[in-house]
């Protein structure tokens, strides 16, 4: 039986070498040259990323590269987290402002986005395309040159009304909001027109408020286009490096990105902790990309060009 | 159009419709406050800033500034590391234009490769395409990083190694300190990290092909490049043209990448990091401002552009 069994697998395998043979021509080669081109090519910065996060101070210095970690070794991370360890970055408060910063900015922009894309997509009224289109070259503007103005103005505001520019969270949320509410109001503007209209207009015929309809038709239709705008958003706000970099200025409020660069500029090179603190950064955005890959493409392409 | 049509009604018609107007204006207001007052307003603040003296000592009495004029674009236009000085100091204008122009060229490129690659059937295409989009995903912070660690002048760098293995180098260099090789390098970055944008759009459009086009060329005996030639540059011709005026524009904005590869040295210095540079490490805000307004002044051509033929054809 056993035997058979084995030598019918060994006449399969050979027949697929036989076809692998076959199938490989000329395109093919190329093809499959390019994509392992592609491939190592973006993969491998993620993984020197991950392996070096693994490697100590005589690795990351050494007189060749070292492309596999001698051991599995947690040096790096135990600089980051370890209130024990003599370079103890108490990177810990860092991902905490990050999420204090970000998990605001995803929820604000989903509950205003959701009310102004739902009118934009079902409502008629003057002045929509005025909207539209201010948002949308609002979205051209460079950050660069935004966030002087944007300096100035809070820091007038804030000695009228006695609080500080820098150091503050809730300011770092209301400029995420600003960049993100244009995309997150054309995503979802473009998700609600794809629900057909007749469903809500029973609803409203039915004696139904606007906000009711809104409420309890078009949000539970919505709720992939709602997620993959708050993961959207998240991560734009998560990721964000300019404006964290203006305004936050004492280590202990910085949000990951300025610290990471810190931990970069630091005078003794720790390339180690800061590819650590990168996979830290980098691997819940990555998992929540994978876990949400389609929502999320889709997004992408409709907040950019139609069709 | 159809309120014509329904004159008779006009009045009831007239209520609903302003009630809903009123509605719509609720509903959105939120989002327009915070949008305009975050950004239409900063920008025409922008203007008045840069033909005014602020520093750090009078940022909190902004709105008395002394007005200074065109001083502090003079002061701009004759800086060193803006004006062009010749062919080994280009200065920040004419890197910015550069770079922009080239980044964006080669982003499409790869976009359009990756595009045209993921647009065959394979196996695996589905989690290859996830794998794309990394470096558009992933933060700018730890991607730039562990390029300047791939990158890095002592011999634990990889691509010192890797040429000193091949016996191609004999001393580890410093590559992002190089002037001429920073540039590229930049660019190439800049490519890597933005390409799967293009791609996805590129990847939408060519999925809308219609397949009977390719099949009618196959029995007129077209072989793959006249494919691609008169089916598939005809049918992408406008999105290419989108996604190239986008790229641009973003890429002119674009401040991160460059800052935290080079910091702005070894002649990848750009408008808006030198902007940066001027307004929160000279403390100079009229200077930066300034700048930034040059800098707006190069985008609002792209940004005509874009107007005229990307928002009008996608009506």
């Amino acid at each position: 039986m056993t035997s058979n069994r084995s030598n019918t697998k060994g006449s399969d395998r050979a027949n697929l070498l036989d076809r692998l043979a076959q199938s490989i021509t000329w395109p093919r080669f190329i093809f499959a040259l390019i994509l392992i081109f592609f491939l190592t090519s973006i993969l491998f910065p993620f993984y020197w990323m991950v392996s070096s996060s693994f490697k100590d101070y005589a690795e990351i210095g050494s007189r060749e590269a070292v492309y596999i970690p001698g051991a599995f070794r947690l040096d790096a991370y135990r600089e980051l987290f370890d209130p024990n360890h003599p370079n103890f970055w108490n990177f810990g408060s860092n991902i905490l402002n990050s999420l204090k910063v970000a998990v605001p900015t995803a929820i604000i922009a989903v509950i205003l986005s959701t009310l102004g894309a739902y009118a934009i997509a079902r409502l008629r009224f003057r002045g929509k395309g005025f909207l539209l289109n201010g948002i949308l070259l609002v979205y051209l503007f460079p950050g660069v040159m935004l966030i002087i103005p944007l300096f100035a103005m809070i820091a007038r505001m804030g000695s009228t009304l006695g609080f500080g520019v820098q150091d503050n969270l809730p300011i770092l949320i209301v400029t995420y909001l600003a960049q993100t509410l244009p995309v997150a109001l054309y995503m979802l503007a473009n998700y609600f027109r794809t629900i057909p209209a007749e469903i809500e207009q029973a609803a409203l015929i039915d004696g139904c408020s606007r906000f009711g309809v809104i409420w309890r038709v078009t949000l539970p239709l919505s709720v992939p286009a709602l997620v993959s705008v708050a993961i959207y958003t998240f991560m734009i706000a998560w990721n964000e490096f300019l404006y964290a970099l203006v305004f936050l200025n004492s280590s202990a409020m910085f949000t990951m990105p300025i610290k990471i660069s810190m931990i970069f500029n630091d005078p003794t090179p720790r390339l180690h902790v800061v590819m650590a603190a990168s996979t830290v950064m980098t691997v819940p955005v990555v998992i929540l990309f994978l876990a949400l890959q389609r929502f999320l493409t889709e997004g992408l392409t409709a907040g950019g060009v139609k069709g | 159009m159809e309120r014509k049509g329904q004159r008779p009604l006009l009045d009831r018609w007239g209520t609903l419709q302003a009630r809903e107007a009123r509605l719509a204006w609720m509903l959105t207001s939120p989002t327009a406050l915070i949008v305009f007052g975050l950004i239409i307003f900063p920008v025409v603040f922008s203007v008045w800033i840069s033909f005014h003296d602020v520093t750090l000592r009078n940022l909190n009495d902004v709105f008395h500034a002394p007005y200074v004029g065109w001083k502090n674009y003079r002061n701009v236009v004759n800086d060193f590391a803006f004006k062009f000085q010749g062919v080994h100091q280009w200065g920040a204008a004419v890197t910015s234009v550069v770079y922009t122009f080239v980044a964006t060229a080669l982003t499409v490129l790869l976009g359009l490769v990756a595009a045209l690659l993921l647009n065959r059937p394979f196996r695996g295409r589905g989690a290859t395409r996830a794998i794309f989009l990394f470096p558009y995903i992933a933060p700018i912070v730890s991607v730039a990083f562990v390029w300047r660690w791939i990158l890095d002048p002592r011999p634990s760098g990889v691509l010192n190694d890797l040429l000193m293995r091949m016996g191609l180098i004999d001393l580890p260099k410093a590559y992002l300190a190089t002037r001429g090789l920073a540039l590229v390098l930049v660019i190439i970055f800049t490519a890597w990290r933005y390409f799967p944008f293009a791609m996805l759009m590129i990847l939408a459009r060519l999925q809308a092909v219609d397949r009977v086009m390719y099949e009618a060329a196959a029995v007129d005996g077209a072989n793959a490049w006249h494919k691609f030639r008169h089916i598939t540059l005809p049918e992408l011709r406008y999105v290419l043209g989108a996604i190239f005026l986008l790229r641009l524009i973003w890429t002119f904005n674009k401040f991160d990448d460059i800052y935290l590869l080079t910091g702005g040295g070894f002649g990848t210095n750009v408008l808006p990091v030198l902007t940066y540079q001027f307004s929160f490490r000279a403390l100079n805000f009229g200077k930066g401002a300034a700048t930034a307004m040059i800098l707006l002044a190069i985008l609002s051509v792209f940004m005509l552009v874009y107007t005229r033929t990307v928002m009008r054809g996608s009506e």
